[in-house]
């Protein structure tokens, strides 16, 4: 037998499956490079071919095991060190080079610090590594043959990938449930053909043509129907949040908490969607609805923005106007007082405000250093003038966080004349900053701009163009499944020309974009919308509420004169700046009307800032499903966490309960029988077992006589067991005698024939 | 199928005795034997079909010898006489009566030896022997007394000058079978021990008639479950059906295979019957009584496949096999 078996270990579908494998072992590698840093992953690739082509062969270990190790250190070569290999003094120089690296990190394990490995030597060991998993598979496919487990691992790697890192696997998962498939069925098919051949010595292993043609079928369907299908909206919250706070420790409401730092290092790679969060993180005395004001951005990258930080010491904060000028002379401001009071945990270190920040209140302003309240005094504060952005420092290193502070601010209004009969031209240092573009920004960009401001003469009507734009066109304002930019795809590109659909951040930057091609300067803002309206506090004062849900962006361009006009292109959202004007061109929500009722926005979308949700959002495009039939975004949905979780979850289940139906049933029957069992129960007992017999595979054939078919399942269990059964069986069947102790006689060859049949 | 001469396990304590004395003088012939017995047994008959020389007389004369039954031979010619067979009367002057001298055929163990050589007309006489028990002469019927086993032989090679058993006769016969070639180590096996003095000589009987006369009785005593009765009857009734073949089995192959069995089953040392008892017995029951046709004879099939078919094909009675 042992003989027959290896004859049959080679074939064809062995190496077809051990080859599935190979690929699956690749989508290992795959995203590596995305998650570590970790350059060259071809050569690990190739090192893991080699070393399972050697396995399949079955070279010796005299030579498999010096082979791998010259490709292992070659390897180590083509990363890290220089020159050729391929000669005696390369050889020696990277010979030299690793035993004393070789050297160095035994030493570095034996003290137990294994944090300092160095790379050339953790190159190494995942070489080695990787040789072994070839051997493990090479090993479960030729000898166990199950890869259910490898298999499973696969999916479970991706998908935590792809969860919790950059790394969409949205392809991959495809890929690796195809393949999978294929193994386990083909596996499948294997042990089928083994079995047959233990029972009848007839079947060879080949690759049935049926199998492989109802696979491919059904395969085929099941993709398919798996991408055509309706998918409904998902019917749990997302469950990622929870358990990135509750693995990673990370806050879930990150949107708040990590702004204290880094405020302006988070825009750089824009796109994807993001959950909803109510969280509340401010309260705000005004006399109207405003926008606050975080700070802005210059630099489009063509992924997101980013921000030089220009601070400069402004200590007199409390008494003099802070040297920020967004606006210039043409503007008509008016000095406004507006109250913020921060919640609990919610830790900002930069003010937010609406118009223009012009000085705080000392005898209001609160603030915590890690916890504690803070003495005011200890503050220093610094601004920066380009974004607007302006920072509390501490006199330690701790982060301050603002709790609550009244500051004057200028609220301008913007004539709308003025704004259109401007004919200067922009100072060079505005040129400088605000008009650039990335290089690789696609044409199309430039000339989908031309023809929105096509007829359009002065600035202000071609800023207005832009920002109607989208509204005047089939855009879709959507914060879920929104898609990240693939590498080398420029986020305003893909919105307006492939998704269209988005949120604040892609209009805004879209409309950003757009403009500066048009050589407008535009900058683009963060901050928040006025949130939702609570009470009126006294005459002319009213309390709102700021949610997470109402961060936003927003755009604004620079008139000569002017300065900076605040637009909104973002559906739904409204612009509360104040155009003196008698046209309306941008809806205004004026003072009378908010005055008489200060109703919440209704269109007051809550829009959060991505940028704050980055690391939970930048990866939540996939995870959150959503209704939308729109055919690019298919894939996404389909593959959205919750339906991978419960497809392996649901199909776990099946498989086990499939595989273990007849467990279940003979652990059932075994326990029935001992507990009930009785000489009455004899006649019962034994059909019971032929039963299960005939589900294990071993069925009766319709000609075979008890007695021959005892014969048959002894020989096949080495057991007798089943003949001494039968032989009592005959004598109450045939024999029409009654069962005398029988049971309790018989009761262990039952058992032992049950237990034999898995249970 | 079982391999020619791999005898079942007899545990009947006469029947085993028996059958070792038998062996004494037959060498390799087990199941033969056997299957004889079971003849005995139950009151049927033996056609044996086979070359001269592979020892049928011998295995015959060994049976009665151990049954110490008296044995008689017939051998059958083209002008034999039915009254040479079941005897004739005969007027004695001193008595002036007619005498019966019983014939050949009145013995328990009678060997018809080349059977188709005769004429149909004997043919009968000796068939009505088989099937009655009894002859009839002059009349007056005489029924041959207890225990009564005719092995008669065909010699299937010569056809010239033979009148074949008409297929419906050999329904008449219990069992069919050939005896065939002792194997090499066999034929040695044969050398040495008739080397010296044929063993036959020296065989005694193990049981006494009495005994082989009650273990019939016992026999017939021996329990047939419905189930097993129904599988006999479909075992029979598929040969009706079967589509290679012209003529299946008659009732009588019902009763036959049923009676076989008990007497298989009393050997076997078990007072019931089970359906391998028939299974086993049914390839030498049966293939004689079938008739193919004739499309299937050019296609050569045979009788033996065809029962071979029948067998796998009729499920064995096992009771359900769900117990719910």
């Amino acid at each position: 037998m042992a003989q027959l078996k290896k004859q049959h270990t080679r074939s064809i579908t062995h190496f077809f499956i051990y080859s599935m494998a190979f690929l699956i072992l690749w989508e290992w590698l795959r995203p590596i490079p995305q998650v570590t840093n970790t350059a060259e992953i071809h050569v690990f690739v190739l090192f893991a071919l080699l070393s399972a082509v050697l396995i399949y062969f079955r070279i010796s270990y005299w030579i498999i095991v010096p082979v791998l190790l010259i490709a292992s250190l070659y390897g180590v070569h083509t990363i890290f060190y220089e020159g050729s290999f391929f000669s005696l003094e390369g050889v020696l120089e990277t010979l030299r080079l690793f035993t004393g690296e070789v050297k160095y990190n035994l030493g570095l394990i034996y003290a137990r610090e294994f944090a300092y490995l160095t790379d050339p030597f953790r190159t190494f060991l995942l070489l080695l590594l990787l040789a072994l998993i070839c051997y493990l598979l090479y090993f479960w496919i030729f000898h166990t043959k199950r890869i259910f487990f490898f298999l499973f691992t696969t999916i479970i790697y991706i998908t935590v990938l792809d969860t919790f890192t950059p790394v969409d696997a949205s392809v991959a998962i495809v890929r690796i449930v195809v393949i999978g498939f294929f193994m386990i069925t083909l596996l499948q098919m294997l042990k089928v053909q083994d079995e047959e051949r233990v029972i009848s010595g007839k079947a060879d292993t080949f690759l049935s043509p049926t199998w492989m043609y109802t696979l491919i079928v059904m395969i085929t369907i099941a993709i398919i129907v798996g991408i055509v299908a309706p998918k409904p909206d998902p019917q749990w919250s997302d469950p990622v949040p929870t358990i990135r706070s509750v693995v990673l420790g990370e806050d879930s409401r990150s949107g708040s908490t990590t702004k204290k730092i880094g405020y302006g290092e988070n825009d750089e790679k824009l796109g994807g969607g993001f959950a909803q969060d109510d969280e509340l993180v401010f309260q705000a005395e005004v006399v109207e609805p405003v926008y606050w004001r975080g700070e802005s951005k210059n630099h489009y990258t063509g992924q997101g923005w980013v921000s030089g930080q220009f601070y400069e010491e402004t200590n007199t904060i409390f008494e003099e106007e802070v040297e920020i000028s967004f606006f210039e002379e043409l503007v008509e401001v008016e000095d406004t007082i507006a109250s913020v009071k921060m919640e609990e945990d919610v830790g900002f270190s930069h003010f937010f405000y609406p118009g223009q920040f012009k000085m705080a209140n000392i005898n209001t302003l609160t603030h915590q250093v890690a916890g504690e309240e803070g003495a005011v005094g200890n503050l220093t504060f610094s601004s920066d003038a380009i974004s607007g952005r302006i920072q509390a420092h501490g006199s330690t290193q701790n982060n301050v966080t603002l709790t609550s502070y009244d500051i004057v601010y200028e609220q301008p209004t913007f004539p709308i004349e003025t704004l259109r009969n401007i004919s200067e031209a922009d100072p060079e240092e505005i040129q400088m900053r605000y008009l650039q573009l990335p290089e690789e920004l696609p044409e199309r960009v430039t000339e989908l701009a031309k023809e929105i401001v096509e007829g359009q003469d002065t600035r202000y009507d071609q800023v207005v163009a832009v920002e109607q734009y989208f509204s005047e066109n089939d855009f879709i304002y959507q914060t879920t499944d929104v898609p990240v930019p693939e590498e080398g795809q420029d986020y305003v590109d893909q919105f307006l020309f492939e998704t269209q659909l988005g949120y604040c951040d892609n209009y805004s930057t879209s409309m950003a974009v757009l403009l500066r091609t048009l050589d407008i300067p535009t900058r683009w803002v963060k901050g928040f919308t006025a949130g939702e309206w609570v009470e009126e506090i006294d005459e002319n004062r009213y309390l709102y509420e700021v949610r997470n849900g109402n961060a936003h962006s927003w755009v604004e361009v620079y008139f000569p004169g002017v300065g900076w006009v605040p637009f909104e292109p973002t559906q739904g959202f409204d612009n509360y700046t104040e155009f003196e004007e008698e046209e309306t061109v941008v809806d205004v929500d004026t003072a009378e009307n908010e005055t008489a009722e200060p109703a919440s926005d209704p269109l007051d979308r809550e829009d959060p800032f991505a940028p704050e949700d980055e690391e939970a959002s930048g990866n939540l495009d996939e995870e959150t499903a959503s209704g939308s039939n729109k055919g690019d975004y298919l894939l996404y949905e389909w593959l959205t966490l919750k339906n991978i979780i419960i497809s392996i979850v649901v199909a776990v289940l099946v498989v086990v309960f499939y595989q273990k139906q007849h467990y279940l049933q003979n652990k059932y029957f075994l326990v029935y029988y001992r507990v009930l069992g009785k000489d009455e129960k004899f006649v019962s007992a034994y059909q019971r077992l032929l039963w299960i017999l005939k589900n294990e595979g071993l069925e009766r054939a319709e000609g075979e006589t008890l007695r021959e078919y005892a014969k048959r399942i002894d020989k096949q269990l080495n057991s007798n067991s089943m003949g001494k059964l039968t032989k009592t069986y005959e004598r109450v069947y045939y024999g029409d005698r009654e069962t005398k102790g029988e049971w309790q006689t018989l009761q262990k060859e039952w058992e032992a024939i049950v237990k034999k049949m898995g249970a | 199928m079982q391999k020619q001469s791999e005898r079942s396990v007899v545990e009947q304590p006469l029947v085993y005795k028996l059958i070792e004395n038998i062996e004494k003088v037959v060498v390799g012939k087990g199941k033969e034997i056997e299957l004889s017995l079971i003849a005995l047994l139950s009151g049927g008959h033996v056609l044996l079909e086979d070359v001269p020389g592979v020892g049928k007389t011998m295995m015959v004369r060994a049976i009665a010898r151990s049954i110490g039954g008296e044995f008689k031979r017939i051998q059958f010619t083209p002008d034999l006489l039915p009254s040479d067979v079941t005897g004739v009367s005969v007027f004695s002057q001193k008595t002036m009566e007619f005498h019966f001298r019983p014939g050949p055929v009145m013995a328990n163990i009678v060997l018809a030896d080349e059977i188709n050589r005769t004429s149909p007309k004997t043919q009968a006489a000796l068939l009505e022997a088989l099937e009655e028990g009894s002859v009839t002469t002059d009349g007056e019927t005489r029924i041959i007394q207890q225990p009564f086993l005719v092995m008669a032989t065909q010699n299937p090679i010569e056809y010239g000058g033979t009148y074949p058993l008409p297929e419906a006769q050999l329904d008449r016969f219990l069992f069919k079978f050939r005896i065939g070639y002792p194997t090499k180590s066999e034929e040695l096996e044969v050398l040495n021990r008739v080397e010296k003095q044929h063993p036959i000589e020296t065989l005694f009987p193990v049981i006494e008639l009495d005994e082989l006369l009650e273990m019939k009785k016992q026999v017939k005593t021996i329990f047939v479950n419905e189930n097993v009765k129904q599988y006999i009857i479909n075992i029979v009734s598929e040969t009706r059906h079967h589509p290679a073949v012209f003529l299946g089995a008659s009732p009588r192959a019902s009763i036959a295979l049923m009676k076989a069995g008990q007497a298989y089953a009393f050997m076997q040392d078990r007072d019931y019957v089970i359906p391998d008892d028939i299974k086993y017995l049914a390839p030498y029951i049966l293939q004689h009584r079938l008739i193919l046709n004739s499309e299937s004879k050019l296609s050569n099939a045979s009788t033996g496949r065809v029962i071979e078919e029948v067998l796998e094909l009729v499920g064995i009675p096992t009771g359900k096999e769900r117990a719910q």
